[in-house]
């Protein structure tokens, strides 16, 4: 095992180093980033390929990390927030993914909007029975609504005391832009896997023409196999998280909520893991068929994708 | 199959499917791995070339084309386009056919050409090489409006034209509805072989005369080269309809002054006193025919309405008809129908074509003049042309495009299209009577591209 | 050079009953085409290549030429032509 170098300037957020195992042909490389433990399976390249990936895999994933987060202050993202109804000029790397926000929320009629973050204020999903006040998220209310802000490539104006959150989109993009860049400058013939806590994407199946074998969460239960799954291509992304909910006189509150309410979608299954040909589209269309609550299963059969619902 | 279908199923299923489309746009890559058509930071090109032929020895033309369009991000599109086209052959000059053989002089007054009894009195004296360029921008202004911009430039040995067009689009109901106002504006340059002859002037014919005569007469009958200008506005609806059904309208005026004559296209004078040449060409102080250079107005005001609708089936194949109604102050009404269909076959498709066209005759269309008209050099009208596309006239025609698609990108396609033209008109007197003044014209061409 | 005639008299007369045909068509269809349409989602079939108003820039623009060399009308569609010597 050895440790790869990255420089402090790549790592302003002094995530430990990544690591990578392996030998021959095939590689095992970690790290962290977006809360999550990410994994780069490499096979058919040597040692400094798979050196030069994991590093790359790295940096790029903590740029993202960077550029879309939150809480990171100065960046795209905090700019906007503390914009104070001024416009403010993005790159297009944001005008992409706030096209793509924009194309998504028209898309679910109004249900996906990277503007509800702020009724994260009244809601605290403990597994408590605390619920919050109507009035509570009526006020909020006022400040979530996609239509209430102005986006025109590449000019962004939001008004004062919104946000806006990447956190639906940003680790499913994460994965699909490190597998499209990696694919490229890798040799032919080998084959990678991306894969973010869970959220994961390969560029084909492995050199031996076998299917990676995947380790999933014990608590997802997929297909009855218990801890593992095989894949061939594409991708895979869960949405939900069985352990954010409120329990009140037997109802079940999920951590989904629906910004035209400021209340969770009621009927929310507890988790729903999509497979697809992009990481972004299968959490996308997670994400859109928790959004739907109990017409999840019957919105991804209409999809032609593999998909597992836990309720 | 069915489309108007509201109930949930389609809709998750469109739903879907236009969001692994998004994501694409996303990710900037297509499910097959390699740029599809339309993204940014390529060029899509299509090149063509089309071979074009009349009937009877008649203009044969060939024309390549090459148009590049390159996609910048935010919606933002350049397109440069290069069109050559080779023209030869011959076309009508507007005398009327004689039962005794005819001579004309060039228009370069540098020799002249013969017709026989009967035949059709076709001007061959020249080949013809052209190059067009144009360039074209569009861009959105914001999320409402929308702009473009273009440029054209073309050049034969004759004749130089250039333009500039500017339009602004509004989306209205979601972009349902795009409001369209355009103006273009236009110059072109006229330096007619021999230089522009002086309307409704004798043309000078060298037979029965010194040649120092004659040159002294051709002189006489020039004019200086002319230049000629355009101003078009055009005002458009887009509007869907359905999911499966997309229309336009638009208004067009277009207002065009200065030299609007063709420099090339004569009448016969023909003799109306009874006696033996009643109906035969008439004949001058010189002992030749008289043949008169014509002559349009120098304005001329067009008004157009067009609509045209798209459908789509059920199976995917596309319904394409247009109508379009044109009427301007030469007296001029026409009628263009136009109609496509387009059958999907998996990787190729198949577009059988017809058009219908109709016109009327401008008012100064004379398919010759009679002497009483001429009065001896002085001639009653102030304009006055016998240029067949001037006059009545009924165009038929039929075509098909079959299409290869080898993926998103590249496409081959060959095209088909033939054309019958009919004219009509007074149909003389006299001698003249036994002519046919109204041959029909056919032209077929056919196009082979290939876009990538 | 002989004089202009702006507005030939059947000219005028099919104006008085075109313009206002175009003005009523036009306020009509301003007016009733906020109920016609499609939402988002619903624009799979017309974002098909096959149903640009115009297919092929390169068949218009060689048709165009074609007819405009050949009939005494031209356009209606849109901008993009040019002059050339051969009408």
């Amino acid at each position: 095992m050895n440790t790869i170098t990255v420089s402090a300037k790549d790592n302003p957020a002094g995530h430990p180093l990544p690591q990578l195992r392996g030998g021959q042909l095939s590689w095992q490389g970690r790290f962290e980033a977006m809360a999550s433990p990410c994994e780069i399976l490499l096979d058919g390249v040597n040692r400094r390929d798979a050196e030069q990936a994991l590093a790359f895999a790295a940096r790029e994933t903590w740029r993202l990390e960077r550029t879309f987060s939150r809480y990171v202050s100065g960046n795209p993202v905090d700019r906007i927030n503390r914009g104070k109804g001024e416009p403010v000029t993005v790159d297009d790397e944001m005008a992409l993914m706030l096209d793509y926000a924009a194309q998504c929320h028209d898309l679910s009629d109004g249900r996906f909007d990277i503007t509800s973050g702020v009724l994260r204020r009244a809601w605290r999903f403990d597994g408590s029975s605390h619920l919050p006040e109507q009035e509570e998220t009526d006020a909020l209310l006022d400040l979530v609504g996609w239509d209430k802000l102005s986006w025109q490539r590449p000019q962004l104006i939001l008004p004062e005391g919104m946000e806006i959150d990447f956190g639906g989109i940003g680790k499913e993009y994460a994965v699909d832009r490190v597998l499209l860049d990696l694919k490229q400058s890798l040799p032919e013939g080998s084959s990678v896997l991306v894969n973010f806590g869970g959220d994961l994407a390969c560029s084909g199946p492995r050199t031996s023409g076998k299917a990676w074998i995947v380790g999933v969460e014990d608590h997802q239960k997929l297909s009855g196999r218990s801890g593992t799954l095989s894949l061939y291509c594409g991708a895979l992304a869960t949405s939900g998280d069985s352990r954010r909910y409120l329990l009140k006189n037997g109802v079940r509150y999920s951590h989904i909520l629906d910004p035209r309410t400021g209340w969770p979608v009621p009927d929310a299954p507890h988790s729903v893991t999509v497979a697809a040909p992009t990481c972004t589209l299968a959490g996308m269309l997670a994400t859109f068929a928790m959004l739907e609550g109990a017409e999840a299963e019957h919105f991804l059969e209409q999809q032609d994708v593999q998909f597992w619902v836990q309720r | 199959m069915q489309l108007i279908d509201h109930s949930n199923n389609s809709k998750s299923k469109t739903v879907g499917r236009a969001l692994a489309a998004a994501t694409c746009a996303l990710l900037g890559v297509h499910a097959t791995g390699s740029l599809a058509k339309g993204q940014p930071g390529e060029w899509d090109v299509e090149t063509a070339l089309l071979v074009y032929s009349e009937t009877d020895d008649r203009v044969q033309a060939a024309e390549p084309v090459i148009s590049a369009t390159r996609n910048f991000d935010g919606e933002r599109k350049l397109n440069l386009k290069l069109v050559a086209d080779t023209l030869t052959g011959a076309s009508p000059s507007g005398a009327t056919p004689s039962a005794l053989p005819q001579t004309y002089t060039s228009p370069s007054g540098n020799g002249s050409y013969e017709i026989a009894p009967g035949e059709a009195p076709l001007d061959d004296t020249f080949k013809d090489t052209r190059v067009a360029v144009s360039a074209n921008w569009e861009a959105p202004i914001n999320r409402d409006y929308a702009y473009s911009v273009g440029a054209y430039g073309s050049k034969e040995y004759d004749y130089l034209s250039t333009a500039v067009n500017a339009s602004l689009s509004r989306y209205l109901n979601n972009k349902n509805t795009t409001l369209t106002g355009g103006l273009s504006l236009g110059v072109d340059l006229v330096d007619p072989v021999g230089g522009a002859p002086v309307g409704l002037s004798r043309m000078p014919l060298n037979n029965n005369k010194s040649q120092a005569d004659f040159d002294q007469e051709f002189a006489a009958t020039r004019d200086s080269d002319d230049t000629k200008t355009m101003v078009d506005a055009l005002f458009g609806v887009t509007q869907v309809i359905n999911r499966q059904t997309l229309m336009q309208f638009n208004y067009g005026i277009s207002y065009s002054s200065g030299y609007l004559t063709d420099p090339y296209k004569i009448l016969s004078v023909i003799d109306d006193a009874s006696g033996s040449n009643y109906g035969g060409n008439l004949v001058g102080g010189d002992g030749n025919p008289v043949y008169l250079y014509e002559q349009r107005p120098d304005t001329r005001l067009k008004h157009s309405l067009y609509w045209q609708t798209k459908y789509m089936l059920g199976n995917g194949d596309v319904m394409d008809g247009s109508y379009r109604f044109m009427i301007d102050d030469w007296g001029i009404t026409s009628h263009t129908l136009d109609l496509k269909y387009r059958w999907q076959l998996g990787k190729s498709y198949l577009e059988p074509h017809f058009r219908y066209y109709l016109q009327s005759e401008a008012d100064f269309y004379k398919r010759y003049l009679t002497a009483s008209e001429y009065n001896s050099g002085a001639p009653v009208m102030t304009d006055a042309s016998a240029d067949y596309r001037l006059g009545e006239m009924t165009g038929l025609t039929f075509g098909a495009k079959w299409g290869y698609r080898f993926d998103d990108d590249r496409e081959l396609a060959i095209r088909a299209e033939y054309l019958i033209q009919t004219n009509d008109g007074d149909q003389g007197f006299g001698s003249l009577a036994s002519q046919d003044l109204y041959p029909d014209t056919n032209a077929m061409w056919l196009q082979l591209s290939y876009s990538f | 050079m002989p004089d202009s005639r702006l507005f030939y008299r059947p000219l005028r007369q099919a104006q008085r009953v075109l313009m206002p045909i175009a003005f009523l068509a036009a306020t009509l269809l301003t007016a009733g085409c906020s109920n016609l349409g499609v939402k988002p989602w619903e624009r799979d079939l017309l974002a098909n290549p096959d149903m640009q108003l115009t297919v092929s820039g390169v068949d218009a623009g060689l048709d165009d030429h074609i007819y405009f060399s050949k009939e005494a009308s031209s356009g209606g569609r849109g901008f993009g032509g040019g002059g050339c010597g051969c009408n």
